[in-house]
């Protein structure tokens, strides 16, 4: 079996969409389970106010959890079990754990392009393709 | 330059200051403080009057609103451990730097006290967002930590409004307003918010803002601070703001949007760039009398009360930000320190708030899973030696 194992990372952006559209399909065509997971970025850093964080925190939360109810909803859908996971923290490094973790065999990841960021600081998917243990997928 | 270019400038440093704090995850607060240093030393501004009026109310809202978000319910449940730790935290730097400002650095008495108070707080915000973070909020040494942190900024706070009195007569009326609003308004807010409450033209925060403008003048009157009286209304309306949460975002709304930005710009504007690089030494001096004491002083009461992740829970405790800049632009309008001594103030505090809790997060975090394993074994009665791990 080509992947029994398929770990794909999901943020809301379109390219995360599709990013997880493909890891269905691959999950239905080969039987592999499939996990996604949502990395809740951090809460800003050095607040000055307890009020700062804690709306933030709500935004995040509320967004997370649109967006957990809509992937389950798409995997339901296409009849693909799946396991989510909502972890807070730097979304590489947690990528590249948590597909060690569950021994993922793949990991399917979008690509967004932020072009600033992308050349100052390295995109979370070249990131993961350097340091993964397994093949990485990205789409666009 | 015209005051109408201080503001246009002003504007946008603060939307700027707005969008980086979304796109790099640093709070808007750090970042605006940031800016009004950038902005004050790049085009050699002073601070407009109606910058220091806005900026010197929005130090009272920020005041307010710390007292609003502290958990009343949390704090009763934990304040043996949490009065310790957190009068600790505020006694021992308030000595340390009062003494060190004096004796070592040649202060006057009314200098090095604001520099005792500037440096002795805590950061509940920065603490929250770390505990926040990593799930520790809701185990019980997240909890301890934050009621600590109450502790010690009431420390802050009534200090600063009492170390500086000089009573007149008008001290009767500030304490007896004071009193009265502090037990009347949550008497008064349930039937006033249901009445007037959720309409777009705000009456429930223009009450607050009422509430505060008549503290500030009497205590200006008194010659006294607001702080003390401002955070306590706070408290004393924190369990209404729990149940009524848009009334809190509501307020923050305005207070983000148009006032705690004046208030770190005011603040950042203020320092002087080339007098902090003329005092380096004294810099890291301030920034050692800071922290040795907080360490020292905290470390073996959080031994006792946050075991096993006492190192955690004292670095923590000596952040501190939003406490440190109220109490230095004090100082500063008061004309009790100068513009250097204001520099150093408000750089150690701003270096308070990354070193300890970059140390914390980076090195010292302990695992949420496993602390809350660890507070379901002490609910269950397990004995401590057995929860231990010994």
């Amino acid at each position: 079996m080509p992947f029994e194992r398929i770990l794909a990372a999901i943020d809301g952006s379109e390219a995360s969409g599709h990013a997880f559209a493909k890891a269905l399909e691959l999950a239905a065509l080969t039987g592999a389970s499939l996990t996604a997971l949502a990395v809740e970025g951090p809460l800003p850093a050095y607040a000055a106010t307890v009020g700062e964080v804690e709306e933030v925190r709500r935004e995040k939360d509320a967004f997370f959890q649109r967006l957990l109810d809509q992937t389950r909803a798409q995997a339901e859908a296409a009849g693909v079990p799946l396991d989510v996971q909502l972890r807070p923290g730097h979304a590489a490094e947690l990528i590249v754990r948590i597909a060690r973790e569950t021994d993922a065999d793949l990991i399917v990841l979008g690509h967004k392009g932020h072009f600033l960021r992308d050349h100052l600081l390295g995109s979370t998917a070249d990131r993961v393709a350097e340091h993964a243990d397994c093949p990485v997928m990205i789409v666009k | 330059m015209s005051e109408l270019a201080i503001a246009a400038i002003l504007a946008a440093a603060i939307l700027a200051a707005s969008t980086i704090s979304v796109e790099i995850g640093i709070s808007v607060a750090l970042l605006e403080l940031g800016l009004g240093v950038v902005v004050g030393n790049a085009f050699d501004l002073s601070v407009p009057d109606w910058l220091a009026f806005v900026g010197s109310f929005a130090g009272i809202v920020l005041t307010f609103l710390a007292g609003a978000e502290v958990d009343l319910p949390q704090f009763r449940r934990e304040w043996r451990a949490s009065l310790s730790i957190g009068a600790v935290s505020f006694a021992a730097p308030f000595f340390a730097c009062m003494a060190f400002a004096y004796w070592a650095l040649g202060w006057t008495g009314d200098a090095s006290q604001i520099a005792g108070i500037a440096l002795s707080t805590t950061s509940l915000a920065v603490v929250y967002a770390v505990l926040v973070e990593t799930g520790l909020n809701q185990t019980i040494i997240g909890k301890r930590i934050m009621s600590a942190t109450f502790v010690t900024d009431f420390g802050t706070a009534a200090a600063l409004s009492i170390l500086f009195i000089k009573p007149n007569l008008w001290i009767l009326a500030f304490v007896a307003v004071s009193a009265v609003l502090i037990l009347g308004l949550p008497r008064l807010s349930p039937w006033f918010f249901a009445r007037y409450g959720n309409r777009v033209i705000e009456p429930e925060i223009k009450l607050v803002f009422a509430a505060l403008f008549l503290l500030i003048w009497l205590g200006d009157k008194a010659n006294s601070h607001a702080v003390l009286p401002a955070f306590v209304l706070g408290l004393a309306l924190s369990n209404h703001y729990a149940a009524h949460r848009q009334e809190q975002e509501r307020l923050r709304v305005v207070a983000f949007a148009f006032l705690t930005p004046f208030f770190f710009f005011k603040g950042g504007m203020n320092v002087s760039v080339s007098a902090l690089w003329a005092n380096l030494g004294v810099l890291a001096l301030l920034f050692g009398a800071k922290m040795v004491p907080k360490l020292t002083g905290v470390y073996p009461l959080a031994r006792r009360y946050c075991a096993p992740h006492a190192g955690f829970t004292t670095l923590l405790m000596s952040t501190g930000l939003t406490f440190g800049t109220i109490s230095s632009l004090y100082g500063l309008q008061a004309g009790i320190i100068d513009e250097t001594q204001f520099s150093l103030l408000i750089a150690v505090v701003v270096l308070s708030a990354i070193v300890p809790t970059v140390i914390a997060q980076r090195f010292l975090q302990p695992s949420a899973a496993e602390e809350a394993r660890r507070d379901e074994r002490a609910r269950i009665g397990e004995p401590l030696l057995q929860r231990e791990g010994h």
